[in-house]
């Protein structure tokens, strides 16, 4: 399925590639990021400040992108351990309209907990719209994404998941600059719903993107 | 003995003439020439004479070049010298000048005798040749219309241009005139304007040192005035051409509606992907920097808002049609001013005063 994927995507865009230049971009950028796992013993939330680095590079219509986030949050409201939260994930996207780009990749999540690492996977597919809204300086965006399998070492079965972004990028007149502020919320259930993992947070920072 | 003998040829010649009228009508006037020259050069003055007044008669008919009937008569005028008859050769060579002024005797043909009394005719005589372009065109004013009159001996000219009736147009030039003189005319009449009439007469009154006329020769000058045609004025610029100057209400909208619904976005989030028991405060934070970022787009691209590179690119497209303009009217002005008359000469004509 995911060998198919990638090779229509090629084959769709595979005459456009010719005198296409790379545009690569990136950005560093600081997340308010909330962790809250409910199961039947009681929920709790996790909050802290972790580092979010995002690279991409496009050839025509395709492109890859790849993020990392890491970082430790605090249990919230009482005492008690910490946990490091280590995230990455890899995505081939094809640009199917100038405002429309869909992406497909794998999705990995960590939580080092006292003496266990707490380990997730998902296989997404994510479709994104971005478009600017103030002159050519802001560009709003926003993304959904829904996975479509995924493994985690919890006892619950997975059941579903699904999560999305909305933000805005301002971008300097004449500098490849660019700020960016958006919120994200990821929403897993698994169980019948007996285990619920929400990690939403807000997202501040900057990036270069060469034209 | 010598003359006895030119009149026996002379009348074999005549009864030869009268016998064959149709072979000697087919006789060239080079072979009449030829054989005239020749008898001259044999000391035959009087079939000389005979010979050459039949060519110059069947040249003066047949409209010949002046050079040809030049080279005819100062042999005529020869001959009559050596025949006795001066006066003959004095109205031969007078009629010669008249004919040619720059003409010369060759000094290695003709002995002192004939030059001496042929430059003596011409230094008598009071002729000027009139020699103008045939079909020229000047601008009225700063050109120049060149008349050469070239005199047959020193003596006073009048050039004058009149009127078809005889009236005068314009006074070019009174005074003395040695071998030639250039006359420029500039197109225009006494008062400085173009002329108002399509035809003119250049005539130049030769006079002798006493003041006395000597001979007219007139040149009939056809005149047609031609103004350049003006260019047309350099379209203004399309609508298409020029950007808009105002902002229209869709960016203002745009920035607004796109706030909004990003904001919107945003405080709906958990709503579409679940989630729902997450804290709000972080997410309206940011929902509301997207929405002031809107606003602000809003203000910034309000309706109405002038758009100075707009402008400014505008008005470099209006400059450029002015100076376009202005260098239209500059150029049309100039052709307004720059009327060009076409001058074409018709023939000379010689007026002789009638003799005493």
């Amino acid at each position: 399925m995911r060998i198919s994927l990638a090779v229509l995507a090629a084959a769709l865009t595979a005459g456009g590639l010719q005198a296409q230049a790379l545009r690569p971009n990136g950005s560093a950028s600081f997340v308010w990021a909330r962790v809250q796992s409910q199961v039947p013993a009681g929920t709790q939330d996790f909050a802290g400040n972790v580092f979010l680095g995002q690279g991409a590079v496009g050839l025509g219509r395709l492109q890859l992108s790849l993020s990392y986030l890491q970082g430790t949050l605090n249990r919230d409201g009482a005492l008690g351990a910490s946990r490091d939260l280590v995230e990455g994930t890899v995505m081939l996207g094809f640009r199917a309209l100038d405002w429309l780009t869909l992406e497909t990749g794998p999705h990995a999540r960590a939580y080092a907990l006292s003496g266990s690492t707490q380990r997730w996977l998902f296989w997404e597919l994510r479709a994104r719209a971005a478009t600017a809204f103030v002159g050519s300086a802001a560009q709003g965006y926003a993304e959904l994404w829904r996975a479509v399998a995924a493994d985690a070492n919890v006892p619950e079965p997975f059941d579903h998941a699904q999560g999305g972004e909305v933000g805005m990028i301002l971008r300097l007149a004449r500098a490849p600059l660019a700020a960016r502020v958006a919120y994200r919320l990821d929403h897993a259930v698994l169980g019948g719903g007996t285990r619920l993992e929400t990690v939403d947070g807000v997202v501040v920072g900057v990036g270069l993107a060469w034209h | 003995m010598m003359r006895g003998r030119s009149l026996v040829r002379l009348c074999a010649i005549a009864w030869a003439l009268g016998v064959m009228p149709s072979a000697l009508s087919a006789q060239t006037s080079d072979s009449l020439f030829a054989t005239g020259v020749r008898a001259y050069k044999n000391l035959e003055f009087d079939l000389a004479a005979w010979l050459l007044r039949r060519d110059l008669a069947q040249l003066t008919a047949a409209g010949a070049p002046a050079t040809e009937r030049a080279a005819g008569l100062v042999y005529l005028g020869a001959s009559d010298l050596f025949r006795g008859r001066r006066d003959s050769a004095t109205a031969v060579f007078r009629r010669l000048v008249l004919l040619d002024p720059r003409f010369r005797p060759d000094r290695l043909v003709f002995p002192p005798e004939v030059t001496s009394l042929f430059d003596g005719v011409r230094l008598q005589t009071k002729t000027v040749t009139v020699e103008v372009p045939r079909d020229t065109t000047i601008v009225l004013g700063p050109g120049s219309f060149d008349i050469w009159l070239i005199a047959s001996s020193f003596q006073n000219v009048e050039v004058t241009l009149r009127y078809a009736d005889g009236a005068p147009f314009r006074a070019l030039y009174a005074g003395p005139i040695g071998d030639s003189l250039k006359v420029p005319w500039d197109g225009l009449d006494a008062a400085a304007a173009p002329p108002p009439v399509n035809r003119v007469v250049l005539r130049v009154a030769s006079r002798a040192l006493t003041g006395e006329l000597a001979g007219i020769v007139q040149v009939p000058l056809d005149l047609r005035l031609s103004r350049p045609d003006t260019l047309p004025w350099p379209p203004p610029p399309a609508d298409a051409q020029l950007l808009p100057e105002r902002a229209k209400s869709g960016a203002a909208k745009r920035s607004l509606l796109g706030g909004l619904l990003l904001s919107g976005a945003v405080a709906a989030l958990p709503a579409v992907v679940g989630g729902t028991e997450t804290p709000s405060g972080p997410r309206m934070a940011v929902a509301g920097t997207i929405g002031v970022a809107g606003l602000v787009g809003y203000v910034l691209h309000r309706p109405g808002r002038p758009l100075v590179a707009n402008v400014r690119a505008n008005q470099t497209l209006r400059d450029a049609w002015q100076r376009r303009v202005a260098t239209t009217t500059a150029e049309n002005a100039r052709r307004r001013r720059e009327v060009h008359v076409v001058v074409r000469a018709g023939e000379p004509s010689l007026i002789q005063p009638r003799g005493p």
